[in-house]
């Protein structure tokens, strides 16, 4: 095919006049007949042993159709992201503060509430654990009884770490420190469970992973996954924490006994004190390289708090550690992975699986090392960094990273880098400006070895019109426009010809989780197999209407194509004819993301091996007055391999980088004891629209050569990563100090000013 | 429900009737005397577009336009609205045409997940209202209570300086047409 036409092109969404209209629907909009309204019991404690839990008040109230507690649970009493040690409700302990541990049903929130309070629960507030080292100490009390606390301990190594670090020039070891933080999704976690004509169940879910919450709810319900059905409405952003289940299961379980549609909706303090934050790390890391600043090795021991169940805490961890040694060439590396039990906030998936706290890391000591050798960070980074064809310390060799370098070549002369010192650094005497940059890798996809899958099915009808269904989540990431550009790619109609239908197990295969920066990939792929089936059936109509063979046929704008130009003859035409002749225009495509075997071994366990390179360099304004920063100007470029939607890319880079200075300046969960302090979104600080600066993106192209639609990998993670570590950066060059520790608040960097430096 | 939180035993409940104009819609409503005029859109009246967000009024997905200024309207109680004029992101579209705001927003990807989009709409709204060639400082100015988690807000200046152009455009037409 030639040139394209709708790819890479600007297009609004499919869905963009629903909701510019108000018209779309997301959980909290849903309203069914005879609907309840659900609500969950949370502990008050972060840990607590559960005396006596009484409930036939509450059942007595009235309007009050259902109130269950883990006794009337019909399936398993767990969640299963992948391992079932979280009770859906607690049953005799409640181990952090947000641990459900009855819900209700009722004929509206003013008899929910009145039942919730009626529930009669007896506490023994209980010793918590709340600090991981001392958590991970053998002797300390277990968090979850016969459970380890340390629920993964894992050590990776290539080359020969120690003899290296013997034989460097340089060696810096520092001990960094991350927050908790919280995701902040505009639409808190919700479900609407309703019970089918057969007894089954469907459940709308705010979620990334519609098959696996049909799994555990069927599982909840002791029901076969058949009678159990999820559909994916509007959702209102997700960020890794709808990825594992959350009220939805308690949905179906709570439609189920009061036999009745119930909405289950949480509160905004109720969110932010429930569902998984980002892992709080203590990580020390040693970098050892030649005093020309090439990197010799490097040690690192990352220790996670992942609260009191694991939740997707082995994934996290495993990324972190992937990652830790950054874009770089590093012959020596060593990576411990710990995650801890405590109960503290429990932890999960958070845009980048552990890949923003190990560029926090590695990007800061590149920093370190830049300064302690006199050498410009641009140039170290170049000297160091991966190129195409290198085998990476995790065994893989890179396909293709000509966007490293590029990444950062193409940043530094967006902000003008070399001639940064010619810009005023001391505007006013409490003023210090600073410039830092930050490269990141992330990989796409689940990693090898996992099963990473996704389907569709598409239909042509006679008029011409399609319908693609998947039942990959859109949160907002925008696969659903995806997909749809890739069909009418390949089908030449325009993408209003296409309906999506949103997210539905009973309507598409599994397309997995909506996580991972996977789905352009696996989805995408998917899409172009099935549209590809079905442009096959509408060429080969062509060649027996008009004789031309298939080489000379192409379809474009609505149009058969004859050597390049438009034929009379129009898609619809061809599909009228399809429908009239009975060829059945309609294809089921299952797409598998693609590892090949004829490459070394693979040492660490479920790579990645797609990558995502980006580059940011941060201008930032210290006020060595109030500790306050202002980030002036980010540069940020980013290798996306194939750009398919400009807006949801660009879209993308900007909401990250949003995030990526929120998690560098202010967003903190306060946790005391195990609870929480500021759970609202007055006192957990996010960026609004002032805190921003005009940012100035570029995206670059270099197709990934395997198992990538159009060469297209993906870009969802990427732009949360550099931030933090750019922003640190530049800091660093304001005030000649480092810092070790998110975020940095102005408590943390006034203590380090020095206003005579 | 969490710890902290008042609870209420159910007892009667106090329904006031209010009258206001919605949407260029003289409309009657019976709803709780508590009930804030987010909650009577959205349940009594059924107008969802409205979003709740964080019921604090931190967030702005609730923004509606009362009496031609923006309010959080999870903040006001539905008996303040009385006798008030209310606009909500359903009353931007007239005979089925998209407002340019409404066009901008999506055609310069102002959004992802959408959840913000109404308050910001309105938000937005309620500056080309009164102002119609705002620099990027006055948009900011006008969203600075409408919190975007996915996209940020490069997007929402960039349509509404392309809305506000248009909407230019379309004024002086409109004064050509009536010399």
């Amino acid at each position: 095919m030639s040139d394209l036409a709708i790819v890479g092109k600007w297009t609004a969404a499919p869905g963009a006049r629903e909701i510019v209209t108000g018209q779309a629907r997301y959980c909290p909009d849903i309203q069914l007949p005879g609907m309840a309204c659900g609500k969950l019991l949370y502990s008050p404690y972060a840990r607590a042993r559960i005396v006596k839990l009484n409930v036939s008040a509450a059942r007595k109230l009235p309007g009050v159709f259902a109130v269950i507690t883990h006794e009337d649970i019909p399936g398993e009493n767990s969640y299963l992201y992948a391992e079932p040690d979280q009770p859906l409700l607690a049953v005799d302990e409640v181990r952090f503060q947000g641990d459900a541990v009855a819900a209700v049903a009722a004929i509206d929130a003013r008899a929910a509430d009145a039942a919730l309070a009626a529930i009669r629960v007896e506490y023994e507030e209980l010793p918590g654990i709340f600090n991981p080292l001392e958590a991970m100490q053998p002797t300390a009390d277990q968090v979850l009884k016969g459970h380890d606390n340390v629920m993964m301990s894992q050590v990776y190594r290539t080359g020969d770490v120690d003899a290296a670090i013997e034989s460097a020039d340089i060696v810096i070891e520092n001990t960094y420190r991350t927050q908790w933080a919280e995701h902040a999704y505009l639409e808190v976690e919700g479900g609407v469970g309703l019970v089918d004509h057969d007894g089954g169940i469907t459940v709308y879910s705010s979620c990334q992973a519609p098959h696996r919450d049909r799994m555990q709810i069927a599982r909840a319900l002791g029901m076969s996954e058949s009678m159990v059905r999820v559909i994916t409405p509007y959702i209102g952003g997700a960020f890794g924490a709808k990825d594992e289940a959350h009220v939805q299961i308690h949905a179906g379980l709570l439609a189920h006994a009061a036999q009745r549609p119930v909405h289950l909706i949480r509160e905004r303090r109720e969110s932010i004190l429930t569902h998984v934050k980002r892992h709080p790390m203590i990580i020390d890391y040693t970098t050892a390289a030649t005093k020309e600043g090439q990197l010799l090795a490097v040690k690192a021991r990352v220790i996670a708090d992942g609260g009191p169940y694991s939740n997707s805490t082995h994934e996290v961890v495993n990324k972190c550690g992937e990652f830790i040694g950054g874009p770089y060439n590093v012959e020596n590396l060593e990576v411990e992975k710990i995650a801890v039990r405590t109960n503290n906030p429990i932890c999960g998936a958070f845009r980048g699986f552990g890949a923003p706290q190990a560029a926090f890391v590695y990007e800061s000591q590149m920093d370190d090392l830049a300064h302690k050798l006199n050498i410009d960070p641009l140039q170290i980074r170049l000297l160091n960094g991966v190129e195409t064809g290198t085998k990476m310390y995790t065994g893989v060799v890179v396909r293709e990273a000509s966007g490293m370098k590029e990444s950062l070549n193409k940043a530094a002369k967006l902000i003008d880098w070399e001639k940064r010192d010619e810009i005023e650094r001391n505007p006013k005497p409490h003023l210090r400006r600073g410039f830092g940059m930050a490269t990141i890798l992330k990989g796409a996809g689940l990693g090898r070895g996992l099963n990473d899958h996704a389907g569709v099915v598409l239909e042509m009808h006679r008029d011409g019109s399609v319908v693609l269904k998947s039942a990959a989540a859109d949160m907002g990431q925008g696969i659903i426009t995806v997909m749809a550009q890739l069909a009418a790619e390949r089908l030449g109609i325009d993408i209003a010809s296409i309906r999506v239908a949103r997210a539905d197990t009973e309507k598409a295969p599994d397309a997995g989780a909506s996580c991972a920066s996977r789905q352009v990939m696996v989805s995408g792929n998917a899409v172009l197999e099935a549209a590809d089936s079905i442009r096959d059936t509408l060429l080969g109509l062509a060649v027996r209407k008009t004789k031309i063979s298939k080489d000379r046929l192409d379809l474009r704008a609505g149009h058969l194509v004859v050597d390049g130009k438009p034929h009379e003859m129009t898609v619809k035409d061809l599909a009228l004819r399809a429908g009239v002749w009975g060829y059945p225009l309609h294809a089921e495509s299952i797409s598998h993301f693609e590892y090949p075997t004829d490459v070394p071994e693979v040492t660490y366990r479920y790579s990645t091996e797609v990558f995502q390179f980006c580059t940011h360099i941060a201008q930032v304004l210290v006020d060595c007055e109030t500790g306050q920063v202002t980030v002036e100007k980010l540069v940020a470029v980013h290798d996306v391999g194939k750009m398919i939607n400009p807006g949801g890319v660009y879209g993308q880079i900007e909401g990250g980088i949003a995030q990526g200075i929120g998690y560098a300046l202010t967003e903190e969960l306060i946790v005391q004891n195990g609870l929480t302090k500021n759970p609202s979104l007055e006192n957990y600080i996010i960026p609004m629209a002032f805190d921003i600066p005009e940012l100035e993106m570029e995206v670059i192209e270099f197709p990934e050569p395997v198992g990538a639609p159009l060469g297209a990998k993906g870009i969802a993670e990427a732009p949360i990563i550099p931030p933090a570590p750019a922003i640190r950066n530049a800091i660093y060059d304001a005030l000649g100090k480092p810092l070790y520790q998110l975020p940095m608040t102005p408590e943390r960097i006034l203590p380090v000013v020095n206003l005579d430096d | 429900m969490l710890p902290g939180k008042n609870s209420e035993e159910r007892k009667p409940v106090d329904e006031v009737e209010i009258k206001l104009n919605i949407n260029g819609n003289v409309t009657q409503v019976k709803t709780e005397a508590s009930t804030t005029l987010l909650y009577m859109l959205r349940d009594d009246l059924g107008l969802t577009g409205t979003k709740d967000g964080c019921s604090s009024g931190d967030c702005g997905a609730c923004v509606v336009m009362v009496d031609n200024k923006p309010v959080n309207s999870c903040m006001m109680l539905a008996p303040q609205a009385e006798g008030t004029t209310v606009i909500t992101v359903e009353g931007l579209e007239k005979d089925d045409e998209l407002h340019p705001l409404q066009r901008a927003f999506g055609e310069t990807w102002a959004f992802q997940c959408g959840f913000c989009t109404p308050g910001m709409l309105i938000s937005c709204y309620a500056l080309l209202e009164t102002n119609d060639d705002p620099s990027r400082e006055e948009i900011l100015t006008a969203i600075a209570g409408n919190f975007c988690r996915c996209t940020g807000y490069q997007g929402v200046v960039n349509a509404v300086q392309r809305a506000a152009a248009e909407l230019r455009t379309k004024n002086e037409d409109t004064e050509k047409t009536d010399v």
